[in-house]
């Protein structure tokens, strides 16, 4: 190596090296702290000492009825996303693009306003839109001229997740939207003025023309979605009060929570919250790894 | 035959249009205007426009004694100048929450010498105090969830996160785009690249627990700095992806003429290539800084004493305290909102682009 080249990669290192130490130690080696913690006993209670337990925690984790309740959530919050953020978002861009509408910026900003809003404030909005003496249930009361109706699906575990998909529509529609539609406004028209020519419908050049070239979009906004709602903590943790009604609600990420910060009797909580956590990558690989086996079925079909 | 199919859709486009906007900002704007509502109005109508606090000229307040439950906005130990305590009579009657302790030095006589019990209007009282009473009970839940939940100091951390992690997301994520884009060593490049692309699949809450445990081995929970550098280690990966791109199409001849004039690579670097970086300086500061400024679990988490919690934490802890104050939750509410939206109005098309570029090439 010359003086030069060496002297250049000294000054590469400084530019690089501050930024990516940074990175490294904060994002990079979690990532395996996480995976090693989720094998041992790792005890907060007694300085962290440890042991190696193999699988222990996966197995705990398996027969714990928590865990399944959790992940049903869970499901229910990524069906939300991909059947429900993603073809309103869709069908919200697709009006947009082909100009239905006037004043699509005043439109446009304004569903894609909540995106950029705190999630933990909306939650505690939704949650008191929903509650029994709120704005909801006053609609009712006037829609149904019964004084006394009141909005409960909030209190029932077997109706808590709907005002909780909706509240979810509501935040992240709109950034299924903005991508849509930038991905819409970067594509060729060329094929559909040829398709126009030839006298194709509107819904063939729709389902024929448009859906096809979109199909990476919409693969992406799938991982997007999927990827996401498996995270998603901060709407569901705020829209419920602690106890019985957040553990109606419970998803991955709040099971995950509570076992590590809040049930402190458990001296394994940590290795079992790292668990949890690995647990949640590997579903969410797992579905994305799904989600685009079908992607591919569905297009091998679409070539005849 | 006029295209009917046409006006159908147009019609049909417009119903979802105006459906979907109305269900986004109806919402938003009854926060809003309920900020400005006592509780009684509340529990009143819940729709109703504000009245009590914004016309408040005839409000009656009652003249109470000292009381151990009062909370005085001056230490009465030392400050032992005769005053008139009232309270109002309309807002949270007999709860203490609106009392206003006034010098009788400043009342004429026939105010300052009434007894407790006794009542008085607000206009009976002298112009400068009656303005004055009257701005803060228009502002009452404003005010209350400042001092009662301490949120004005947690507004000054918040804005401490998210600017000082901004400003470092920003520092770090050009001088490794300005290396990776314009600098030889292209397989270290490549290598650094993937790495950092990496980050994309990793969020603060996928790593939280041992972010927690590695925090507190080198005594950086619940501080600001710790705080902070997560953020700025998780802001990374969008800096340097649209630096990189942004650098790349810079042209190469403007820094090499430099380094003939005989700069330095990082003179070049702050004079030349940061000047004309701006643009997407400005894009990647505002996503970073709204995502900072909204995030939760990792404050939540960290933060155990209140010097170091961050708005949304302590909206949150706030909201289910006073959970039967619903006037002052709403202005808390509105308190960490309100900056996020003047952002995003201001700068909505970068935003946007932002998002795109991030979303799509991430």
């Amino acid at each position: 190596m010359t003086k030069r080249t060496k002297k250049q990669l000294l000054i590469y290192l400084g530019f690089v090296g501050p930024g990516l130490l940074v990175y490294l130690f904060i994002v990079a080696y979690p990532v395996f702290y996480s995976l090693w913690l989720s094998f041992t006993d790792y005890n907060p209670n007694k300085g962290g000492a440890w042991n190696f337990v193999g699988l222990l925690q996966y197995k705990t984790m398996l027969t714990d009825p928590y865990f399944y309740h959790s992940l049903k959530n869970n499901i229910i919050v990524v069906l939300v996303s991909v059947f429900g953020q993603i073809p309103i978002g869709f069908i919200l861009a697709y009006i947009l693009y082909r100009k239905l509408v006037k004043a699509e910026r005043f439109f446009q900003s304004m569903v894609f306003l909540p995106q950029f809003l705190s999630t933990i404030v909306i939650g505690i909005l939704w949650k008191r839109l929903f509650s029994a003496d709120g704005p909801v249930s006053r609609i009712i009361q006037l829609v149904s001229h019964d004084p006394s109706a009141q909005f409960t699906m909030m209190l029932s575990p077997k109706t808590i997740m709907y005002p909780i998909g909706f509240a979810l529509i509501w935040m992240y529609t709109g950034f299924y939207m903005i991508i849509f539609l930038a991905n819409l406004q970067k594509m060729n028209t060329n094929m559909i003025e040829a398709a126009k020519i030839d006298g194709a419908s509107e819904t063939q050049i729709f389902v024929k023309v448009i859906l096809p070239l979109l199909s990476g979009a919409i693969a992406v906004s799938t991982i997007l979605a999927i990827a996401g709602s498996l995270r998603g903590f901060d709407l569901i943790f705020a829209m419920t009060t602690q106890g019985l009604q957040r553990n109606n609600a419970m998803v991955l990420p709040i099971f995950m929570y509570q076992t590590a910060f809040q049930n402190y009797s458990n001296s394994m909580r940590f290795a079992y919250g790292s668990a949890i956590s690995n647990a949640i990558d590997v579903i969410s690989v797992a579905l994305i790894s799904l989600s685009n086996l079908i992607g591919k079925k569905l297009n091998a079909g679409e070539e005849f | 035959m006029y295209d009917f199919k046409a006006v159908l859709g147009k019609v049909v486009s417009y119903v979802i249009f105006i459906s979907w906007a109305l269900i986004t900002v109806l919402p938003l704007v009854w926060m809003f205007y309920s900020s400005f509502k006592s509780n009684e109005e509340l529990t009143r109508d819940i729709y109703a426009l504000p009245h009590d606090l914004v016309f408040n000229y005839n409000d009656e307040y009652v003249v109470i004694s000292p009381s151990l439950n009062l909370s005085y906005p001056y230490d009465p130990e030392t400050d032992k100048r005769p005053r008139l305590i009232i309270e109002s009579a309309t807002i949270s009657p007999t709860r203490r929450l609106m009392v206003y302790y006034l010098l009788k030095e400043n009342l004429p006589e026939t105010i300052a010498g009434l007894k407790p019990g006794d009542t008085l209007k607000l206009y009976e009282l002298p112009p400068k105090i009656r303005r004055s009473i009257s701005w803060r009970t228009f502002w009452f839940n404003y005010s209350s969830s400042f001092l009662r939940g301490g949120l004005g100091y947690k507004f000054i951390n918040s804005l401490v996160y998210a600017s000082f992690s901004t400003f470092l997301i920003i520092v770090f994520g050009t001088m490794i785009g300005f290396a990776i884009a314009k600098m030889p060593f292209k397989k270290i490049s490549a290598f650094v690249m993937s790495i950092i692309g990496l980050g994309y699949l990793i969020s603060i809450n996928s790593v939280i627990i041992p972010l927690f445990l590695m925090l507190s081995k080198v005594h950086l929970t619940d501080t600001h700095l710790g705080i902070i550098l997560v953020y700025t280690a998780f802001g990374l990966p969008l800096s340097v992806l649209l630096s990189t791109q942004f650098i790349r199409d810079l042209p190469g001849s403007l820094i090499e003429s430099a380094y003939v004039d005989g700069a330095s690579t990082l003179r070049a670097f702050y004079s030349i290539i940061l000047p004309m970086t701006v643009p997407v300086i400005i894009t990647i500061s505002i996503i970073s800084a709204l995502g900072i400024w909204n995030e939760f679990l990792l404050v939540l988490v960290l933060a155990s004493s209140e010097l170091t919690k961050s708005l949304p934490v302590g909206v949150y802890s706030f909201s289910s305290l006073t959970s039967t104050q619903l006037g002052w939750q709403l202005a808390a509410l509105v308190l960490a909102t309100a900056p996020a939206m003047l952002v995003y109005f201001s700068f909505q098309k970068r935003l946007t682009e932002g998002v795109v570029g991030g979303a799509i090439k991430g």
